[in-house]
């Protein structure tokens, strides 16, 4: 009986207006979201290359590596980024390094294009979230109660139906049909990425099948929601109102508000604060600094040649020691900081995990690289760089140059070995090359196994609600 | 009969089960919606209030004028509090010194990057996704539901045109509906009077308009749910119509019509921009080395026979690469203020063409009309960057003067004296270290929209929503000319 009822189900979503119309739309979105992933993601990596050439050729003016003594590099697009955007377009994407110090970062997607940020992107999370959610809806509201209304529950009833077979063939009918037409569109979706250029290794396959198969667990969570509703409801009418009036409370309105007042009820040093607090300590040192350059004392024998090199490096060390101390300055300042981030991001998106489509946002997020993390993990990658960055610096001219006093020597004075040598032409293809490597397949996965295991458990309780609800409902 | 008719539909819509419902939610949400942008706002402010003492105090602590910098911030809005608009994503802050010229960095949204997770609730969003979803719920079965019913055919038993009959249709569900949106709307102007917020009349005036073109989306969607009730005979269908064109109008075209601008319209990134400046300024610099390089060893050649520096000369060498170093610094400038000039051409042409698509859509009219009311819409980078501009001109020609009169100077001497028993290391640089005097120095001035130009842009919105309004209902007449009553 149970296979039956199935069947019945399947076919009947399967063959009625509501179900072509609403699977027309969302497979057009589906596919509209992947094009335009795709064309995204190419129009990104070619900003990236030009921004990397870009810097490379403005290296070209200068005769002398002594003259040089910043770079920048650029945070790379991801594929998986384009799919689902998550902040990726609302962090910096530019560092600022030189051989110490500080690392600014500048330019993010929606600051140097705002009119992106006005309405945001078409991804695929976003289909999920909003379109396939009250795809969802709309198929499930009128299970129970639309075949109350119709008269069609009774006579099913009138057969020899347990009504855990109903319920269930119910529930896993409409399932299948929604989760395998998903599919069907999914997969065409697949099929695009490859033909429009983007090339993904076998990691970043994985991730994006983990993303659909998360975005199919939130579908199915608001089906058995609306099933759910349904057999709470004895008119069809009232059942998609509720349901609509959730859908819009889920999606639109918890995860925003809770993040508000869960996130401005934990006190977070701006960066404002932070940049004056190192301001104020960057003062005091570099009095100490030129304190420094007063007792320089020169060893040896006086010789001109060899004196330029020995105030180089003498200013190099007081530059260390400087870094040194702002160093350790700075980073007791962030570490309090970053402590407070996260009792802050803990504290709101716990109360935001009310609502499904936080969990769905969250892990796509963490799947595709472009959660909260991106943001410190960018960060990092600058800071390594900086250190490669420098240690080539002294490789070339003898000093680290990230410092402000910068002595030049001059060749009228004599410096350097051979008076008559040209210094060697600057050439940008020697800089050390920066590498930016992206998330790996574990740092992925595992921070998104939390959501995951919520869209679960709200599947097998929306599941076993329909079922409960249903064991009491009146057919007649 | 008009009357009656309406009277009909007002009751019908407020004693439907839909209306307690709809109207506790509408209440909750535009509440909690002026309740979260005040609390926004409020924030804002303070964090306004202590950049600015920063900067005050970090003004305080430099010692050169002729390495004076600053930084400008813009300052909160209260219209922010209803319409949020790009106020998080565009920079908050632009460095001001003779070095660089304005751009708007880090937006609150790259700073603290939690609340770009879920971008903020405002008042305009419950407006486009919750009010028109219901009045889209309330309307969709107005003609075929009736029908359904058998009550239409009753109606057409009596003298009734059916003109007057779709006029009060449409005039009854708008009159029962604006009641559950006008109270919690007056009740969130009320909260905002009693925050103490501080608002002019000109915000007042702003705020006004802000509802008033809110009311003209909303009575859209309700012309466009009666009309879409006569174009089907079933309500299932006529509600799944609804719905499509309710996602279609309020979540696609909008965002479909930026993107396609955005691939149909190449501009290059900034970044791209940004190395072909530093390119030029090194190149520059560069040449300003070699000269100087040249001009010492001139001076070296120039040396008395004992080898001695003259000191009177080193420092007229060092003035006049002041002057030279300062030269180099303006034409710097310069191609960067024009470079950057043409980038924001390109982007402006590929913006206008952004919004024109994306007007399309109704809802993406609204939001923009809101936004330019508010003040939050694109122009803020333009109009903050040209103040900035402005200042920096100001600051630095207030910098110079004080440093002509004071003597200091941008380079600095190191001079190192080596004897047999010791050496000794001077630096040196004008007047270092005392603080400078900082009475008279221009402060920076948060550029004021005023009303003109804040209601002019959102004019053509106003337009774009009432002729969407006017032809629906035009079609939704004709349709139901040839409608069939039975």
């Amino acid at each position: 009986m149970l296979r039956i009822i199935i069947e019945k189900e399947i076919r009947d979503l399967l063959g009625s207006t509501k179900f072509a119309v609403t699977f027309g739309v969302c497979a057009v979105l589906v596919l509209l979201a992947f094009y335009v992933g795709a064309a995204r993601h190419m129009l990104y990596q070619a900003r990236f290359e030009a921004s990397q050439a870009e810097n490379l050729r403005s290296m070209k003016g200068i005769s002398d590596w002594q003259d040089f003594d910043e770079t920048r590099i650029f945070l790379p697009p991801q594929p998986l980024a384009s799919l689902v955007s998550g902040v990726s377009n609302d962090i910096d994407g530019t560092a600022i390094v030189r051989g110490r110090g500080d690392i600014p970062t500048e330019d993010s997607r929606y600051n140097e294009d705002p009119v992106f940020a006005i309405f945001r992107f078409i991804d695929l999370e976003f289909i999920f979230k909003i379109v396939l959610s009250l795809f969802a809806v709309l198929l499930g509201y009128d299970a129970i109660s639309g075949e109350k209304e119709r008269g069609t529950l009774r006579l099913s009833f009138s057969n020899a139906l347990p009504r855990r077979d109903y319920i269930a063939g119910k529930l896993v009918g409409s399932f299948l049909g929604l989760m395998i037409s998903l599919m069907v569109t999914i997969s065409l979706g697949f099929l695009l990425l490859p033909l429009m250029g983007i090339n993904m290794n076998g990691e970043e396959w994985i991730k994006l099948i983990l993303i659909v198969v998360t975005g199919l667990l939130y579908v199915g969570v608001f089906l058995s929601l609306s099933i759910f509703i349904s057999a709470l409801t004895h008119r069809s009418a009232h059942s998609f109102l509720i349901s609509l009036a959730v859908w819009v409370l889920c999606i639109h309105i918890i995860p925003g508000v809770s993040i508000l007042m869960a996130a401005r009820s934990v006190a977070v040093p701006s960066s404002d604060e932070i940049a004056y607090q190192k301001s104020t300590l960057g003062i005091q040192l570099a009095g100490e600094f030129e304190d420094g350059m007063s007792r320089f004392a020169v060893k040896g024998d006086a010789n001109p040649d060899k004196l330029v090199s020995q105030l180089n490096t003498y200013i190099d060390s007081l530059n260390n020691v400087r870094d040194i101390k702002m160093q350790a300055f700075s980073a007791r300042l962030n570490e309090d900081r970053l402590n407070r981030q996260r009792i802050q991001e803990n504290l709101a998106f716990a109360l935001a995990r009310i609502s499904p489509a936080t969990s769905l946002s969250l892990a796509t997020a963490h799947l595709a690289g472009t959660s909260l993390s991106l943001k410190s993990k960018f960060a990092d990658q600058a800071r390594d760089y900086q250190k490669s960055f420098g240690s080539f610096m002294v490789e070339k001219t003898g000093m680290n140059t990230g410092g402000i006093i910068k002595i030049r020597t001059s060749k009228a004075c004599g410096g350097g070995d051979d008076k008559n040598k040209e210094p060697e032409p600057v050439n940008p293809e020697e800089l050390p090359k920066p590498m930016l490597s992206s998330f790996t397949l574990g740092e992925s996965v595992n921070p998104a196994l939390t959501d995951v295991g919520i869209l679960i458990v709200y599947n097998f309780l929306f599941f076993a609600g329909a079922f409960i609800a249903f064991l009491r409902y009146d057919l007649r | 009969m008009l009357v009656t008719l309406i009277n009909k539909e007002l009751k019908a819509v407020i004693l439907s089960p839909k209306f307690t419902g709809t109207f506790l939610v509408c209440t909750l949400l535009i509440l909690l919606s002026v309740f979260a942008g005040i609390r926004e706002y409020k924030e804002s402010v303070k964090r306004y209030d202590s950049a600015s003492q920063l900067v005050s105090q970090d003004l305080q602590n430099q010692t050169s004028w002729s390495r004076i910098k600053t930084k400008a911030y813009r300052a909160p809005d209260p219209m922010q509090i209803l319409v949020s608009g790009l106020e998080y994503d565009i920079g908050r802050w632009s460095p001001v010194s003779s070095q660089n010229t304005a751009k708007l960095k880090n937006s609150i949204y790259s700073d603290e990057s939690i609340y770009a997770v879920f971008r903020v609730v405002d008042f305009t969003f419950i407006v486009q996704f919750v009010l028109t979803l219901f009045a889209i719920l309330f309307t969709y079965n107005a003609v075929c539901g009736e029908r359904e019913d058998g009550t239409l055919r009753l109606v057409f038993s009596n003298p009734v045109s059916r003109a007057r009959y779709l006029v009060a249709k449409c005039a009854g569900a708008w009159l029962g509906l604006v009641v559950p949106i006008s109270i919690p709307i007056l009740l969130g102007m009320l909260m905002i009077l009693l925050s103490g917020v501080p608002i002019t009349a000109g915000h007042w005036v702003r705020i006004g308009l802000l509802m008033g073109i809110s009311l003209l989306l909303f009575t859209f969607f309700v012309v466009l749910g009666v009309f879409i009730s006569l174009l089907t005979r079933r309500t299932s269908l006529s509600l799944l119509t609804a719905l499509v064109v309710w996602v279609l109008f309020v979540l696609i075209i909008p965002r479909a019509g930026i993107m396609s601008a955005g691939s149909a319209v190449r501009v290059p990134s900034v970044s791209e921009i940004e190395g072909q400046i530093s390119g030029y300024a090194k190149e520059r610099w560069d040449e300003f080395y070699q000269s100087m390089e040249e001009r010492f060893a001139r001076m070296q050649g120039a040396k008395g026979a004992e080898g001695e520096v003259d000191e009177e000369l080193m420092w007229s060498m060092m003035q006049a690469e002041d002057s030279l170093r300062r030269v180099v610094t303006e034409e710097i400038n310069r191609h960067d203020l024009k470079l950057r000039e043409d980038l924001r051409q390109r982007k402006t042409r590929q913006e206008n063409l952004a919004l024109a698509l994306a007007r399309f859509s109704p809802a993406s009219a609204y939001q923009l009309g809101a936004m330019s009311l508010a003040g939050t819409n694109l122009d803020i980078k333009i109009r903050y960057e040209e103040t900035i501009n402005n200042y920096r001109t100001q600051f630095i020609t207030f910098a110079d003067r004080k440093q002509a009169e004071s003597g200091d100077l941008a380079a600095r001497m190191i001079s190192l004296s080596v004897t047999d028993s010791s050496s000794n290391l001077t630096m040196s640089g004008g007047r270092d270290k005392k603080a400078l005097d900082l009475s008279g120095l221009p402060r920076f001035e948060a550029p004021s929209l005023n009303l003109a130009d804040a209601v002019s842009p959102a004019i053509v919105d106003f337009g774009i929503l009432a002729l969407y309004t006017i032809l629906t209902f035009m079609a939704g007449f004709i349709a139901f000319l040839r409608y069939d009553l039975r």
